[in-house]
Formats: structure tokens, C-alpha cells, sequence
């Protein structure tokens, strides 16, 4: 065994690895063609050792992809093997049950090469706003969400695979996006992959693996410390989400024992035949990240970090769907589950959770045609309020667990013919508490264009508003309303001229009992008319 | 006569500082009194007044006074603003409270935004509408304005931000709303989103717009106090004030854009950092500048300062992107991480050493000053590594305890890892070396230039201590280190144009856009801009047209300095920019362009330093231990005040000035220029 790496060097080492990620992130975000890549962050990038195993992430992406890149390289590599792979190469696919769960994210992965052999991988998956199809509150199976892209080589040799591209043109409403945040990745590794190898060159460290290996240590051995540190139990909890035509119950069991926590969903409902099925990676992601919040928010991102966690979900159920079931709206379920883990942390560690927040998170698509007959396809992202925390008031409108931002009213409506009537808060619909859930928003979407606009949406949170925490109350449930009128909460709506959609998201559930609130949190309230 | 004397004063934290200069032989006096933060006024007056007398120069020898401030930002951060009213578009109140919607840090549960600077009561609807492109959907309510306005009168506030939809490209409904405002509560302050951000952007162009309300009325009362002060002494010359972005502008125009003031005295370091790296030859310049919690670092190319349209204040947490209030303003971009002299190092729960963003500042400061601090900083480990010595310290002012910095090293640094007490010392230092070297090396390749090629400038207390090894860690060939390197940034006033950067959103695609318009509009940028430099009694002007630029469906844009305005000359100077940042284009796809920047500019003064004394002096103080990774070895020690031009230092050495110190590690040497600046190379 060669001499453990210093503290000195793996510090500087790790450090400029974790900065290299975020630039090359940041490069991706800039030169990206969606909005969804550079509003919303709806993307990751990462970097494998030799084995797979994932040992650096960019830092500020959405949790989805918290731990999933590793499992979607070794499904790739089941189809095509590595000693297959020449330099240049780039792997594709973006198979929601080897993915990220659903068809819109699109995972590509580069094999580094160093004398000869492949020393480590660097990936990235991204959200593309449109994958053919159509994806729709009504899909049965995932066959109708869109196209799959089956593991291929998109680059062969750095050369681009014109079969591959012909495909996806010929498959997607907006080609020129997609392949263009492609090609933005394909010079994203050509710049970060020489700089990795520069990097442990310049730090005197033999490889990937050498790097991976302390970092791996040293993650999971803080994880296991931290739990540890929490005195061993066992609890229960369940969330009941509005699901379809009828409501859909997760259920844990969680426990503390020893340095090892376990996170079992046995007794959850089974998956159902519409787009609401979380499947195991995406279920994994957000259960993980919701554990790293709690007990080691800082480490960065890496395979070692989830070492000490089991996870057990059963096999045919909402968080663990077999294929083909349709998976388009897998954040309807797995978005409850950070939630679910953190409620029920609560019940042994109140002081480092919060009550739940106003998701799944809701959003919109609009399609449609411009003036000219160009088309378009717009997604809009909104926020319900916070959950409050034993400390503080809940936010309002503030993305949880999906870091999603909302984007600019102002370039929203330069790229579709609708007009935004409204973005403002609901007062009283954050959950009362000693801590006050943070405010929900009203969206107005009215159409302005000639033509009709088809809107389609699926929201949560309507008939199960967000619960409070420890005696605080539930938040304002969500509402959808066409012209005043309430309409479904899952549905695909086609808008004529005029007509106006509303969305009100859901408020944060509140922390610890009403009669504890302040006399000077409820006169500012009433004064700011936050109730 | 021209009045030959010219006063640079920067309006810090702790010091007021003051740079006196002669323009007829580029003779430099130097001054630093306390700062009066509840009236900063009497400090700058106090010190001007003690360095004329100290210099026997006569107010009406001083041609004008070049002023910088952070009391724009600290009036945002300590929130000593004006209660400011918010109108907006009816529906969109709460747009400034939503913000972005997202966490600035994705794994903190308990992460906070900054509360609003204006109340939800103070923030209220009024109808009207323009659609995206600009032109009237719905018309004005007048009534309906005339009530909130009154409303916001009535619950207090003193100044009003117009913020409406679509307003960047038609300020119709901004500009009757203000003349209603002017009607209905004579005297508020009234700041339109349509002058000061014309771009896209509802959240970022209101909080601009919001920020420069709330502070308008303090800033303009502070520069009425100073005025009347300046001119009581007798001092009659104009006031020009430092801009963000490295320009100067008098006091009346920057009465009215206070928010452009914002990082006005770090945009003073690094124009300071540009004569003098330009005096010693270098036109590629890396700013570094280390102070007792921060070290911040901007890249000078070609002489100009690298600038960009984003700011944030206020942050929440001091380094995190996207924790404070965005702000759409003309700045010098620089980085900023927490690592000063006071910050503290630690052993963090993965077994590594980390050090920062925490500072133990100067109370109780670090360990060593024996003030009751018992956590190791940065300056505990340069002073067990030999670098600080403990009697020369402040000029000998204060007795730094070694044993003390010892006792914090070892128990937190040392112990934990199985290092002795110097070793840990020396990984801190290399730590923050590291982290330092890795921010402005990333910096760098995000503007897509190679590091290696650049020539560093330290400046602030910290710098030069640290100066020569990250020089070495980024393989620099030379460095700069100019004496009294803590009163740079009021020394750089002294050195900027003036100049005033105007803005104009035109989102269009290039095969359609309208040449005829975009001629027209640069010509009323320009023409404005012209006005406002000539007022200042400048008559070389020089005008600079920079476009953003992108693909379409892009949202990022590429910004391209232009001379010639046909398409294909726009196409390749956004072709040329996009490949040189991201190494690639896409010949195929179409280019718009999405606003344009006209910087209006007067020469740049050319300052002749010379700083040379008199008479032989010698310089060597003495010699001692020093470690530079292996071991101790003896460093000569000298005193800078001593040096003389043509004197020549090899590393390993220590040169101490009142303030600083710089490290000359082994294997750099060092020649002392006419300006008396140590120009030190490496290998």
C-alpha cells in the first residue's frame, strides 16, 4: 500500500477537484440553450474513479441526481464494456429506470484516458425540456412519455455519431436545444478532463483512484460519526399524497443503530398506471439527500458519503415501480420523501428538521405556436412556502428539496404569447405554529396570443396540504383554478384566447404549537399581511 | 495655473486614507486617521486639513478631491437606509420579497434569506401593463396611482423605487408615475428602474432599483456635508467620487446612481494596482489584495480592469453566491473568500484543515495578540513560521506572544494531525496559499485567460506576507509589491478616469436588427454621456461600445467591445469572445444581441511616481529563522523605509514596512525600482 495521502495535500487536492466541478457546471449553465439548464440548474456533473464510483459532484444541482450518475454508468457499461470504449468516446442514454427515473433527463458519460487506460469518467446528466412523446397525466406505460435514447456512443473517437443525432432530431419538438446542450457538454469535458489529470499531477497523487479512496474513507467515516451521535431508535411515520383517483401512502421505517442508519419503505402502496411512480434511483436520491441535510450537510457529494445508509423499497411499489410504468412525474412521489425522512427524524433529533414545505414542486408546461406558426414549449417552476423550523418562520416560496429557481416574468413572457397576470402571496397560508409556515404564491397565466395554448401541469398538495411539525399546524393546501373556476390538479388543459389559469401553491407547515407564538410575530404578520 | 496638488481619500471600516499628490513631480504623501463612521464627513475633513498643514499646501493649491466609499455598502448592510416605498406593476408587490425562489445553499435546512429592505406594507400594485415588447396592454389608472403614492407617503416613506414590468424598453409608465409622485408627495426621492438597470429581469432590475432608493437620501445628504465642508476649507475644486467599476464621477451625478458606488473603495485597489504594475512594465495584471478577514482578487488585461453587470450586497452568508440582493450595476469584478489574517483554521470533521470563512478579527484577534483569543488564525501561523516578527509588529506597537500562537496551533492544528507546531503552522499557511491561488486561478480561467502570464500587485495589510508564494504557486513570473501598500485604493483614485458606463437593453436578432435605430440610440447614449464627462471640464473624450451578445435561446450573453456596426462585424466580435471563453462556436446558429454598454470615458491621468528618497541608507536590520516547508533557515531582515532604487534583496528575506511585511521566499529575488517599488522574480 502506498503512503496515505497528508491532510495537507488531499485538503488542497479535494478542494480544487470540488472547484473544478462547479466550473465546469457554471461553463454548461452559460453556454446552455435551455432555460431549464441555466434558470434552473436542472443538471450535474460529475467525475468517476477507474471503478465507477462517484468521488466528485458540482455542487449546486438539484438533488435528483444526488448519487445516481455512478448507478447509470455501471448499466451503461453492461451494454457496452469498457475495454470496448476508445478515447473520445461518449456514452448516452437517458433510460429512466438506468437514470435519474425519467425520460427527460439525459445522462452522458466520457471515459478519461491516461497512458493508455481509462483512470477515471466524467459525467453529466441534464433536464431536457422536451423528449417527444407525449408525456401526459394520462400516460399507462413509458413507452408513451417519449423517447428512450438506449445506451449509445454519441461521440465515437470525438467524432459525432450522425445515427444518434438523426434520431434525436427526428424524435424531439426542439432539436436545436438539445442537441445544442449536448455539443455545450462535449466542450465542457474537453476542458475539465485535462484539467482533472493536471490537478493530481500537480499534487503529486498517482490517480483518480488514490484520490477516491481517502475521499471515500473520510466521507463515510464523518457520516457514520454523526450518526452515531444520535442515540439509536427505531420510529414510524407515513405521508399520504393526493395521488390519482386515490390517495397513495408512503410509509418508514426508520432507524438509528450504532453508525448505521436504515431507511425501509416496506408496507408503501404499490405503483399505480400513471406518471407518479418513483423509481429506485430517484427514491434513493431524495431519501439520501435528505439524510446528508440532517447529518452532514457540508462533505461534498461522493459514494462514501451513503455508505452507512441501507435502503429498503420494496419491489413493484410507488418508490420501486418495475418497467414499464410510467414514470414522467416520479417527483409527485419522491419528492414527499426528504419530508417523510425528515418527519420522521424529528420524532429523535427536533432541532435539525423542519415541518414540510409546499411541494412536490408544482410546474407547468404550455405549448403551443407563436404568431408565426413557430412552436414553442415553455416550463414555468413555482414554489410553495417553507417549512418552519424550531428557530424560525418558514420562507416564503422557497424550493424544497428540488433547488429549483422561478424565472423572470418579464422573459417568460417574451418567449410564449401569455401574459402573467398575477405572482403574489397568499396571505394566511402559511401553517400557524410557535414558527409560522412560509407563504404559498398565486400565479395568473392568461392567454394573449390568437391561438390556443395547451397547459399541462400535475400538482400536489391539494387534499394533503403540507403537515406541521411537533403541534404546528398544516399550510394552505394548493389550488388550481381555470377562469375561477377549481379544476383538477393533474390534468392537461387546452386554453382558448383569453382564458386565465391560476396556481396556488401550496403554504409550509408550521413548527411547534400556535399558543407559542409570539405576541410580536402575529402583530407583524397582521401588519405586513402575511395572514 | 492648473492648481498642482490632487487628494485621494478612501473611506474604510476602521481608517480613513489619504494620498496627496503633486502632479507636477509625482511626489506622494500619505495619511490615515480614524474613521467617524456616524459622520464620515469630520474624518475626511480632519484629515485633509492635518496633510496640507503637515505638507504646507494651501487649499486653493488642491486642483479637486477623488473620494471613495464603502458607506453605499454599509448603509445596505447595517440596512441605515431611508424607509423606501415599492411600486410595481398591479399583481407584483411581492416580486422583491419571492426573489428567485431558490436556497443559496441546497443542504442547509435552515438557510435564510435576507429580509426585504422594503416592507410588503410599503410595497404596493398599480394598474397598468405593457406587454414583452414593450408597447401598452393596459393603460395607466392615474387615480389609482395618485392613491398608493399617497398611501406610501403616509405610511413614511421617504423615497420611492418605480420598478414596472416591461419598463426597460418602455419607460412611459415609469416616467408618469414619478411626475404624479412629484405631484402628490413633493420631495420624495424617486429612483425609476427604467434609468438605472434597462435590462430584462423584474427581480434583479426592481432590487437595483430599490437598493439605490434606500441609500439616495442618506449618500446625497454626506456628500452635501462633505461639499460644504470642502469648500469652508477652502478647498473649491470639484469632488469626483469612485465608481464601482473603476471610473470617476462628480458629485451631482453620482448623487443620483449611489448604487454605483457600491464597491467603490476595492475598485480604487485595483486601479491602483494597475499604475503600478504599469510603472514596472506589466500591462496583464492579478490584483491581490489580503486584508484581516478577506482576500479579494481581480485581473487587469491590457490595462482594463475586468468588469462585469452583477453584484450582490447584503449577503447573508458573506461568501455565498445568490444569499444577498442582486444588484445590476457596473463593477470591477473581483473575487472575494474569506481568508485574512484573522481567519481561523480549524480541523474539520473529514480530518482536513480548513481556514475560514470565520475571522477572529481584531477582538479578540488572532491568538497572538494576546487580546484573549485562543483560536489559531492565519497571522499565528506566519508568526511561528518567522514571517511577522514579535517585536516589529505595527512598527513595534504591539508585542505579538508566540508561545500563545503556539498553544492554538498545536492543541487545534497540530495535535489532531500528529504534527509538530510548525508543521502545522506551515500547512496553515500553505492551506490559504492554496485556496487563494485556486480562486484566482479559477477566476482567471473563467474569463478564459491563462494565469501564468499575468504579473500580481499585492496590496492591504495581509498581502505581501503571502504575496510571493502563491505568485509561485500559480507560476507568475514577477510581482509588484509597491510600499504603504495598505493606502492603495485611495492612491487609485488618483489614477482613474472619469468616466460614466451608460446602459440600453435592445433585444434583436441580428439578421433583422435595426442598424438605423442602434445608430441612433448609441448616439443619445453617447450624446448624454458626453454631457455629463464634459461637465467635468473634460474635452478628450474617448467612447467605448461594448454588446451583448448570444445564440439565440441562449440566456447567457457574451459581452464584445465593437467598433464597426454592421452585422458581420457584430457577428465576429461575439464569434471571437465565444470561442476565446468557451473554446468552440456554432457557426450555424443565429446571433441577437441583447444590450449594449457605452462607456464614456476621459483620459486616463498618467501619475509620474517618483517616491525616491534621498542619501544612502542601508536597509539590513538583521537576520532570522524563517521556515519554508523543510525546515528553518536565516532570512535577512530589512527595513523597506531604507531601500533605496537599484537595491537588490535575494530570498530567503523579510522586508518590514509599519504595516506589512513581504515574504521573499528562497530561490526569488527582489530590485527595488525608481518608483521604490520591489519587483521580485522567481526561479
Amino acid at each position: 500500500m502506498t503512503e496515505p495521502l497528508s491532510a495537507l495535500r488531499l485538503g488542497t487536492a479535494w478542494a480544487r477537484i470540488a472547484g473544478l466541478m462547479d466550473e465546469a457546471a457554471e461553463t454548461f449553465v452559460r453556454t446552455s440553450f435551455s432555460s431549464v439548464v441555466r434558470d434552473n440548474w436542472d443538471m450535474a456533473v460529475g467525475l468517476m474513479d477507474s471503478a465507477g464510483r462517484q468521488f466528485a459532484q458540482s455542487s449546486r444541482s438539484v438533488p435528483s441526481f444526488v448519487g445516481t450518475m455512478p448507478v447509470t454508468l455501471a448499466a451503461m457499461l453492461r451494454k457496452i464494456p469498457a475495454a470496448r470504449l476508445v478515447d473520445g468516446d461518449v456514452l448516452i442514454s437517458n433510460d429512466g429506470y438506468l437514470g435519474t427515473g425519467h425520460l427527460n433527463d439525459i445522462t452522458m458519460v466520457k471515459p478519461i484516458f491516461a497512458g493508455g487506460r481509462i483512470t477515471a469518467w466524467i459525467g453529466s446528466t441534464f433536464h431536457a425540456t422536451d423528449i417527444g412523446g407525449a408525456p401526459s397525466v394520462e400516460a399507462r406505460d413509458s413507452w408513451e412519455e417519449g423517447l428512450t435514447i438506449p445506451v449509445a456512443r454519441i461521440l465515437r473517437g470525438g467524432v459525432e455519431n450522425e445515427d444518434v443525432f438523426a434520431f434525436l432530431e427526428a424524435n424531439l419538438r426542439l432539436p436545436e436545444e438539445v442537441l445544442g446542450d449536448l455539443r455545450a457538454q462535449f466542450a465542457m469535458y474537453d476542458q475539465a478532463a485535462p484539467r482533472l489529470l493536471r490537478i493530481l499531477a500537480e499534487e503529486g497523487i498517482a490517480d483518480a483512484d488514490a484520490l477516491s479512496a481517502e475521499i471515500f474513507a473520510r466521507s463515510e467515516r464523518a457520516m457514520r460519526e454523526a450518526i452515531a451521535a444520535v442515540p439509536d431508535g427505531e420510529v414510524f411515520d407515513e405521508v399520504t399524497a393526493d395521488g390519482f383517483e386515490h390517495p397513495v401512502t408512503i410509509r418508514l421505517r426508520l432507524e438509528v443503530k450504532g453508525d448505521q442508519l436504515t431507511l425501509d419503505f416496506t408496507g408503501t402502496d404499490a405503483q399505480i398506471a400513471r406518471p407518479v411512480n418513483s423509481p429506485l434511483n430517484f427514491s434513493r436520491a431524495y431519501s439520501n439527500y435528505a439524510v446528508k441535510c440532517a447529518f452532514d450537510p457540508t462533505t461534498p457529494n461522493n459514494d462514501g458519503c451513503f455508505r452507512p445508509i441501507t435502503l429498503i423499497a420494496p419491489e413493484g411499489s410507488i418508490v420501486n415501480p418495475r418497467r414499464p410504468a410510467p414514470v414522467w412525474g416520479r417527483h409527485l412521489t419522491g419528492h414527499y420523501l426528504p419530508m417523510l425522512v425528515l418527519s420522521a427524524l424529528g420524532k429523535l433529533i427536533p432541532d435539525r428538521v423542519v415541518a414540510e414545505s409546499g411541494s412536490p414542486l408544482w410546474n407547468v408546461y404550455f405549448t403551443g405556436e407563436h404568431a408565426d406558426g413557430r412552436r414553442y414549449v415553455r416550463m414555468f417552476f413555482m414554489n410553495g412556502g417553507h417549512g418552519a423550523a424550531a428557530s424560525h418562520d418558514g420562507a416564503a416560496c422557497l424550493s424544497f428539496p428540488s433547488n429549483v429557481a422561478t424565472q423572470p416574468v418579464e422573459q417568460f413572457e417574451n418567449a410564449a404569447p401569455m401574459l402573467i397576470t398575477e405572482k403574489s402571496l397568499i396571505p394566511g397560508s402559511g401553517g400557524d405554529g410557535a414558527m409560522r409556515g412560509g407563504l404559498g404564491q398565486r400565479l395568473g397565466f392568461r392567454v394573449i396570443g390568437g391561438k390556443p395554448v395547451t397547459a399541462t401541469y400535475r400538482h400536489e398538495r391539494v387534499q394533503h396540504p403540507p403537515r406541521g411539525l411537533l403541534g404546528g399546524e398544516a399550510g394552505r393546501g394548493g389550488r388550481d383554478l381555470l377562469n375561477g373556476a377549481q379544476v383538477a390538479a393533474k390534468a392537461r388543459l387546452v386554453l382558448q384566447p383569453g382564458d386565465t389559469l391560476v396556481f396556488e401553491t401550496p403554504g409550509g407547515g408550521g413548527f411547534g404549537p400556535p399558543a407559542e407564538r409570539s405576541a410580536t410575530a402575529r402583530d407583524a404578520d397582521a401588519a405586513e399581511g402575511y395572514v | 495655473m492648473t492648481p498642482p496638488w490632487q487628494i485621494g481619500v478612501d473611506i474604510g471600516g476602521t481608517f480613513t486614507d489619504f494620498v496627496l499628490l503633486d502632479t507636477r513631480d509625482g511626489r506622494l504623501f500619505n495619511g490615515k486617521v480614524l474613521t467617524t463612521p456616524h459622520a464620515p464627513e469630520q474624518a475626511v475633513l480632519a484629515g485633509i486639513a492635518g496633510l496640507l498643514a503637515q505638507h504646507g499646501v494651501a487649499p486653493e493649491q488642491v486642483r479637486h478631491v477623488i473620494h471613495g466609499t464603502t458607506l453605499v455598502a454599509n448603509a445596505l448592510i447595517e440596512r441605515r437606509g431611508v424607509p423606501t416605498g415599492f411600486l410595481t406593476t398591479e399583481g407584483f408587490r411581492d416580486v422583491p420579497e419571492i426573489g428567485t425562489e431558490l436556497r443559496h445553499d441546497t443542504y442547509d435546512l435552515f438557510m435564510r434569506r435576507p429580509d426585504p429592505l422594503v416592507p410588503r406594507r410599503l410595497r404596493l400594485g398599480v394598474p397598468e401593463r405593457l406587454r414583452a415588447d414593450g408597447s401598452v396592454l393596459t393603460p395607466l389608472d392615474e387615480a389609482a396611482a395618485r392613491a398608493q403614492i399617497r398611501a406610501l407617503r403616509d405610511g413614511g416613506a421617504q423615497a420611492l423605487a418605480i420598478c414596472l414590468l416591461h419598463a426597460f424598453l418602455n419607460p412611459v409608465h415609469e416616467r408618469r408615475l414619478a411626475e404624479l409622485a412629484r405631484q402628490e408627495a413633493p420631495g420624495l426621492t424617486l429612483c425609476l428602474s427604467s434609468d438605472l438597470v434597462p435590462e430584462i429581469g423584474e427581480y434583479e432590475r426592481g432590487t437595483t432599483t430599490i437598493c439605490n432608493a434606500y441609500v439616495q437620501p442618506v449618500f446625497e445628504r454626506y456628500l452635501a456635508r462633505l461639499g460644504d465642508g470642502l469648500r469652508g476649507a477652502g478647498l473649491t475644486g470639484p469632488l469626483f467620487l469612485m465608481l464601482s467599476d473603476g471610473g470617476t464621477v462628480r458629485e451631482d451625478v453620482a448623487a443620483r446612481h449611489p448604487i454605483r458606488l457600491v464597491q467603490s473603495g476595492p475598485a480604487g485597489g485595483v486601479q491602483a494596482a494597475r499604475v503600478i504594475g504599469e510603472s514596472a512594465g506589466a500591462e496583464d495584471i492579478l490584483c491581490f489584495d489580503m486584508g484581516g478577514t478577506t482576500a479579494k482578487a481581480a485581473l487587469i488585461d491590457g490595462g482594463e480592469p475586468q468588469r462585469s453587470l452583477d453584484f450582490e450586497v447584503s449577503r447573508v452568508d458573506r461568501f455565498r453566491k445568490g444569499s444577498g440582493f442582486p444588484l445590476k450595476v457596473p463593477v470591477i469584478e473581483m473575487i472575494e473568500i474569506g481568508a485574512g489574517g484573522g481567519s481561523i483554521a480549524r480541523v474539520d470533521r473529514l480530518g482536513l484543515i480548513r481556514v475560514g470563512p470565520d475571522s477572529a478579527s481584531s477582538d479578540p484577534g488572532p491568538a497572538c495578540y494576546g487580546l484573549g483569543g485562543t483560536l489559531p488564525t492565519v497571522t499565528d501561523a506566519d508568526l511561528l513560521l518567522g514571517y511577522l516578527a514579535p517585536n516589529s509588529f505595527l512598527g513595534g506597537d504591539m508585542t505579538l506572544d508566540v508561545a500563545a500562537a503556539e498553544r492554538a496551533i498545536s492543541r487545534n492544528i497540530g495535535k489532531p494531525l500528529g504534527l509538530s507546531a510548525l508543521e502545522a503552522a506551515w500547512a496553515v499557511h500553505e492551506t490559504v496559499n492554496q485556496s487563494m491561488a485556486q480562486a484566482a486561478a479559477v477566476h482567471a480561467l473563467e474569463k478564459a485567460r491563462r494565469i501564468e502570464g499575468y504579473t500580481m500587485v499585492p496590496i492591504g495589510g495581509a498581502g505581501p506576507v503571502h504575496a510571493c508564494a502563491i505568485a509561485m504557486k500559480l507560476g507568475l513570473p514577477k510581482l509588484v509589491s509597491p510600499p504603504g501598500a495598505g493606502v492603495a485604493s485611495a492612491f487609485g483614485f488618483l489614477a482613474a478616469p472619469i468616466s460614466f458606463a451608460l446602459l440600453r437593453a435592445m433585444v434583436a436578432p441580428l439578421a433583422t436588427l435595426d442598424l438605423d435605430a442602434l445608430h441612433r440610440m448609441l448616439a443619445e447614449l453617447e450624446a448624454e454621456g458626453r454631457a455629463m464627462v464634459a461637465e467635468a471640464g473634460v474635452t478628450d473624450i474617448t467612447i467605448r461600445r461594448i454588446a451583448a451578445m448570444r445564440y439565440a435561446g441562449q440566456g447567457y450573453q457574451v459581452e464584445a467591445e465593437v467598433t464597426a456596426l454592421d452585422r458581420d462585424s457584430l457577428r465576429a466580435a461575439f464569434e471571437q469572445e465565444y470561442r476565446r471563453l468557451y473554446g468552440r462556436i456554432e457557426a450555424g446558429l443565429p446571433v441577437e444581441t441583447v444590450g449594449w454598454r457605452v462607456i464614456v470615458a476621459g483620459p486616463t491621468p498618467k501619475l509620474e511616481l517618483a517616491r525616491a528618497r534621498d542619501g544612502a541608507a542601508r536597509s539590513l536590520k538583521g537576520t532570522r529563522q524563517a521556515w519554508f516547508g523543510t525546515g528553518f533557515v536565516q532570512a535577512e531582515v530589512h527595513d523597506r523605509t531604507a531601500l533605496r532604487p537599484g537595491d537588490r534583496l535575494a530570498g530567503p528575506a523579510l522586508v518590514e514596512e509599519r504595516e506589512s511585511t513581504l515574504v521573499l521566499p528562497p530561490a526569488s529575488r527582489a530590485t527595488v525600482d525608481a518608483a521604490l517599488n520591489l519587483v521580485v522574480e522567481f526561479g
